[in-house]
């Protein structure tokens, strides 16, 4: 088992199978991965197309079951909750970004990011969303609805919205992959600065290597199987 | 299009559920129109037939032509009985019967007879073209007594305001045309038009014979100083109590028109029926627009369950946005609906010849409203539930969907229960709940059924041959596939045929029955009041002139029933089919032997010369109706006196042979010495050619005036023409589920339309030309479209036979033609809605499209 970490696991992970498709078509995607990743750490999850980084990262989010192992979050064992205690359970603990942004089209920034807050129950969510989406630098956008705002405005208020409820672990994947690279760059510091003001564990999927780089771990996947694991 | 924000401090699922409607109210039109249509067929059935009955009821003393009415058949009323009606009130004596009106040159027209006293009308106002005075109108001139008639009466024969017409032996003088009277309603269907004359006109035709069929009615206007309801009722049973053995037919104000009052609830009750179906139609539309809704919110739900969503409550937020669906279109549906009793009152008011009062009826509307939201919860809960169980991980890639399933237990319960107390509401607010309740059961059924051919379809296709041709093994491969339109496509089309084709054999049949050919051995005429003592003349005269002819004669009285097993008329709970029997006085005959065109069921018929305790034979259906059984006695007031008889025996009656038959028919020795006129038939072989009954009707009528001649094709017009009106009425709210259909199948073809675009994009560029895409698009509607046309025949001519045989009563011919029509019809539209789409998906680009796929 790789540990990096004295610190006691954000993210344990022990004996992860998992397949996808059925019949011929069945693939074999995450196989074996044992690893453990420590509380407030920022691991960069690196590999080519088809390795089964994303896959992984929905596994530590409880999107996707695995077959075989364990899965435990924040010192809880994801796979004794059923999918309505993981929804509730990811909503106050697991803060999500993904490529494609998805904002909901119909809700304001502000309505998008207070989302998570209000599901969760939180006293004053539009107070938290709007001094989130201060922080990203959109305090002027914020009655915009995504339709109205650019590619990198909408993945900071997709930001907010994963930075709001203040989760323990924050997953992020391909974060800047729609972007060009300024406002991935943007992005990107602001990810790390959420990061290091609120002591969140950061695993960023990515194919930017020199986004990897600003990780303090960076986990190898090829062909389903962990590959390397090291300091950047 | 969008929607206004709840206000704050509202749940979250209220607050999330309108925040996403503020996108607007795309892919919820058909939604919305479906419970709009449905909706608003019953809202508006429910107001006009409560504006009618409202009508009825405010207009009940000019209807009924007093605060009360006393009818009595065949006879005046006795000195006792009018001493009795005159300390209570002002009294107004009208005679009622059928007659033959005779021009000079010979021209004949049957005429319903009115002869009025001075008082007459005590409500409600006679009009006159010209004039304005009915006494100096009917008063007598010159030694001839004056009428005034219906303007079809003057039209029909040729009469101008100073022209004469013989009735009996009497010459009347027609002094104006009657364009309004205001008591019409209460005497019901008439065969003829209206010839209103006075008391003394009718004395002088002599057709007031001992056993003539005449009604007499003395309306009662109550003294001003107590015009209540109660001093009514008080007064109705009063005479009852003191009057036992008059024998007549009591209406107050609040009464005045019972049979109508119940025709129209009957008709409403079909017609409501009719509107469920819409109803029901259309939640097929709102099964499939909530299903394609949530198709489309997929990725906003699997961003809800990551963001921390539990299924529950994704579940809520869409149930209130499909809640607010189904408000929106019952709001529509009910506005429409109050509304019509105003428009029909003010574009056909005066062409419908019942008093309408337009007024909003909450009740009605509340009932339609629940109708509304029942419907679109049964149709909405299975495709919610699965909303449930949309996983986060559709975030991430599409193929984590699990194959399509059902919802959860709770949601298949929920169903059931929302479909339960739908039926439940059908049944338990119906006049016949029999009725509802086979319409209960044939819906379900045929939703079964159509699901059960839409699976053996894709069932076939699936294990068709391997088509040569490309276009057809298209078409057979999109049959079949996942998330193809078949099911769909079968339910809404079939359910459209089969309505349509039920609507058109209906339609069909009972014009059929009433206008086009008369049963073989139907009779040219009927003869009433043939004077008992003129029968044998009359036979001979008439055999004389028709020597081929068939030609029957009975004598006939009028009776009521008074009890039945010792239960009093009014406390008999009768079907709905036996219950005419009770509402007036009917016809009546004693017989030697078994009636033709009727045959005995059970018991025994009474031996020729009985002369023992009256004995009465029952028409079996009938008497199943009112509980009877052999045996029981049933007292029946015959010209003022009861006279009870025990049943001897059943008989199945053939009504539609036209022939002379009656629900009772007596012992002779019943009625030994009470005075009675004959009823004869006169059926020529193959059905009289108009010249022969032409003769025939101005023979009888010149040697005997007193006899009454109804010519049956004439009769049956005038029902054939009030039937006509009734099918438009059907018509009209079958028009509306059509429409429902209609829209449920555009809704369905235009959510498969973004698979069409895709599948055509990447069709087109591996090769397939438009030509060959069109072929395979068209022939895949044709065979769904053939198929389901096929199903909808039969099932739409079975539903028709049962309605026709079961309900009607009435004897059912299939008409091939306009079925095959309609079939055809249909299949065309569903070809043509279809392509429309298909020629959208044929002109996109394809490189655009796949940029974005």
């Amino acid at each position: 088992m790789n540990d990096f970490s004295q610190t006691k696991p954000a993210i344990a992970l022990a004996g992860i199978n998992l397949t996808l498709g059925q019949g011929a078509n069945r693939v074999h995607i995450l196989k074996d991965i044992d690893l453990n990743i420590g509380t407030g750490g920022t691991v960069g999850l690196v590999g080519p197309s088809g390795s089964g980084k994303s896959t992984l990262l929905m596994v530590m989010a409880g999107l996707e079951r695995p077959d075989t192992g364990s899965v435990a979050v924040a010192g809880h064992e994801l796979q004794k909750l059923d999918e309505d205690a993981l929804a509730r359970f990811r909503g106050r603990n697991i803060g999500i970004v993904f490529q494609s942004f998805h904002l909901i089209p119909t809700m304001t920034a502000l309505e998008n990011v207070a989302v998570p807050l209000e599901l969760a129950g939180a006293a004053a969510p539009e107070k938290t969303a709007r001094d989130e989406l201060a922080a990203v630098g959109l305090a002027d956008r914020v009655n915009h609805y995504p339709a109205e705002l650019s590619g990198g405005e909408q993945q900071r208020v997709a930001l907010a919205r994963a930075l709001a409820p203040n989760p323990a672990v924050l997953l992020a994947d391909e974060p800047t992959g729609n972007l060009d690279e300024e406002t991935g760059k943007q992005i990107v510091d602001l990810l790390f600065a959420g990061h290091a003001r609120r002591g969140t564990t950061l695993i960023l999927v990515t194919h930017d290597q020199a986004l990897a780089a600003r990780c303090g771990r960076i986990v190898h996947l090829r062909s389903g199987r962990i590959d390397g694991d090291g300091t950047a | 299009m969008s929607v206004a924000l709840p206000a704050r401090g509202s749940s979250i699922a209220m607050r999330f559920a309108f925040r996403e409607l503020r996108g607007g109210l795309r892919g919820f039109y058909v939604f919305i129109a479906c419970i709009a249509l449905g909706v608003m067929a019953i809202a508006g059935i429910g107001s006009v037939a409560g504006s009618l009955a409202e009508g009825l009821a405010r207009q009940g003393q000019v209807i009924l032509g007093g605060d009360l009415s006393f009818t009595l058949v065949q006879r005046e009323a006795t000195a006792q009985e009018m001493t009795f009606l005159k300390r209570r009130g002002e009294v107004s004596t009208a005679a009622t019967m059928r007659a033959m009106a005779r021009t000079a040159d010979g021209r004949t027209a049957l005429v319903e007879l009115k002869a009025v006293d001075s008082n007459y009308p005590l409500f409600g106002r006679i009009e006159l073209t010209p004039g304005d005075s009915l006494p100096d109108a009917l008063a007598m001139r010159d030694g001839v007594y004056g009428a005034v008639a219906d303007p079809t009466l003057m039209t029909r024969l040729d009469l101008k305001p100073g022209a004469r017409v013989t009735i009996g032996s009497a010459t009347l003088e027609i002094r104006a045309a009657l364009t309004n009277e205001p008591d019409k309603l209460a005497g019901g269907i008439g065969f003829g038009p209206r010839l209103l004359t006075s008391e003394a006109a009718l004395r002088a035709t002599g057709l007031l014979q001992p056993g003539s069929l005449v009604h007499w009615h003395y309306r009662l206007k109550l003294p001003a100083d107590d015009t209540t309801d109660n001093a009514a009722n008080t007064v109705a049973s009063a005479a009852r109590a003191q009057l036992p053995q008059a024998g007549w037919d009591i209406r107050t104000r609040r009464n005045a028109t019972p049979r109508l009052e119940r025709d129209v609830e009957r008709f409403t009750e079909f017609l409501t029926i009719v509107g469920l179906t819409a109803l029901l139609v259309g939640g097929v539309g709102v099964g499939n627009a909530v299903k394609g809704h949530l198709d489309r919110k997929r990725e906003t739900i699997a961003t809800f369950k990551a963001l921390g969503a539990d299924g529950a409550r994704v579940f809520s937020i869409y149930l209130v946005q499909i809640l607010a669906m189904a408000l929106i279109g019952s709001a529509i549906g009910i506005a429409i609906g109050a509304a019509l009793p105003y428009v029909i009152a003010a574009l056909f008011g005066a062409m419908i010849p019942l008093p309408i009062d337009p007024s909003f009826h909450p009740g009605e509307l509340a009932l339609a409203l629940l109708y509304g939201l029942l419907t679109a919860v049964a149709f909405a809960l299975w495709p919610l539930g699965r909303a449930q169980d949309i996983p986060a991980g559709a975030l991430f890639r599409d193929t984590v969907a699990p194959a399509p399933r059902g919802p959860r237990r709770i949601y298949m319960a929920g169903t059931m229960l929302a479909i339960a107390a739908l039926a439940a509401l059908a049944v338990a607010l119906a006049y016949d709940r029999r009725v509802a309740a086979i319409y209960v059961g044939v819906a379900v059924a045929v939703f079964v059924l159509l699901r059960l051919v839409a699976a053996a379809l894709m069932l076939i296709a699936r294990h068709a041959p391997r088509a040569r041709s490309t276009a057809l093994r298209m078409a057979v491969a999109n049959i079949h596939r996942p998330s193809a339109l078949t099911p769909t496509v079968v339910l809404s089309l079939g359910l459209g045929i089969a309505l349509l084709v039920t609507v058109i054999e209906i339609d069909g049949t009972l014009r059929k029955q009433f206008t086009a050919a008369l049963p073989e051995k139907a009779p040219s005429f009927y003869f009433l009041d043939i004077p008992s003592d003129q029968a044998a003349r009359f036979d001979t005269f008439v055999r004389q002139r028709a020597p081929d002819a068939i030609y029957e004669e009975v004598p006939m009285l009028r009776g009521r029933i008074v009890s039945a097993n010792g239960v009093a008329a009014e406390n008999i709970n009768p079907s709905a089919d036996a219950a005419w029997v009770l509402q007036s006085d009917r016809g009546i005959t004693y017989a030697n032997d078994v009636p033709r065109g009727s045959r005995l069921v059970e018991g025994q018929w009474w031996k020729p010369g009985y002369d023992g305790p009256p004995l009465v034979s029952f028409e079996k259906r009938i008497a199943d109706g009112l509980h009877l059984k052999l045996g029981d006695p049933i007292t029946v007031n015959v010209l003022g006196r009861n006279i009870t008889a025990r049943i001897a025996n059943l008989r199945l009656v053939d009504w539609q042979s036209l022939g002379i038959n009656f629900v009772m028919v007596f012992s002779p020795n019943s009625f030994r010495g009470a005075p009675h006129t004959h009823l004869a038939t006169l059926a020529y072989p193959g059905g009289g050619t108009p010249a022969q009954e032409g003769a025939m009707i101005k023979a009888v009528a010149g040697a005997f005036p007193m006899v009454t001649t109804v010519r049956v094709k004439e009769a049956l017009d005038a029902i054939g023409s009030l039937i006509s009106n009734l099918v438009l009425a059907i018509d009209g709210a079958s028009a509306i589920t059509l429409l429902a259909a209609a829209l449920v199948l555009g809704g369905a073809l235009a959510a498969g339309h973004q698979h069409r675009v895709y599948d055509a994009v990447i069709l087109k560029t591996l090769g397939a030309t438009r030509a060959m895409l069109l072929a395979a698009y068209g022939l895949e509607y044709l065979l769904l479209g053939v198929a389901t046309a096929f199903f909808g025949v039969v099932s739409g001519s079975l539903a028709a036979w049962l309605i026709v045989t079961d309900l009607m009563h009435l004897r059912f011919s299939w008409l091939p033609m306009p079925a095959l029509i309609a079939a055809g019809g249909a299949i065309i539209v569903t070809i043509g809605l279809g392509l429309i789409g298909t020629f959208a998906a044929l002109g996109r680009k394809p490189a655009a499209v796949l940029r974005n796929l």
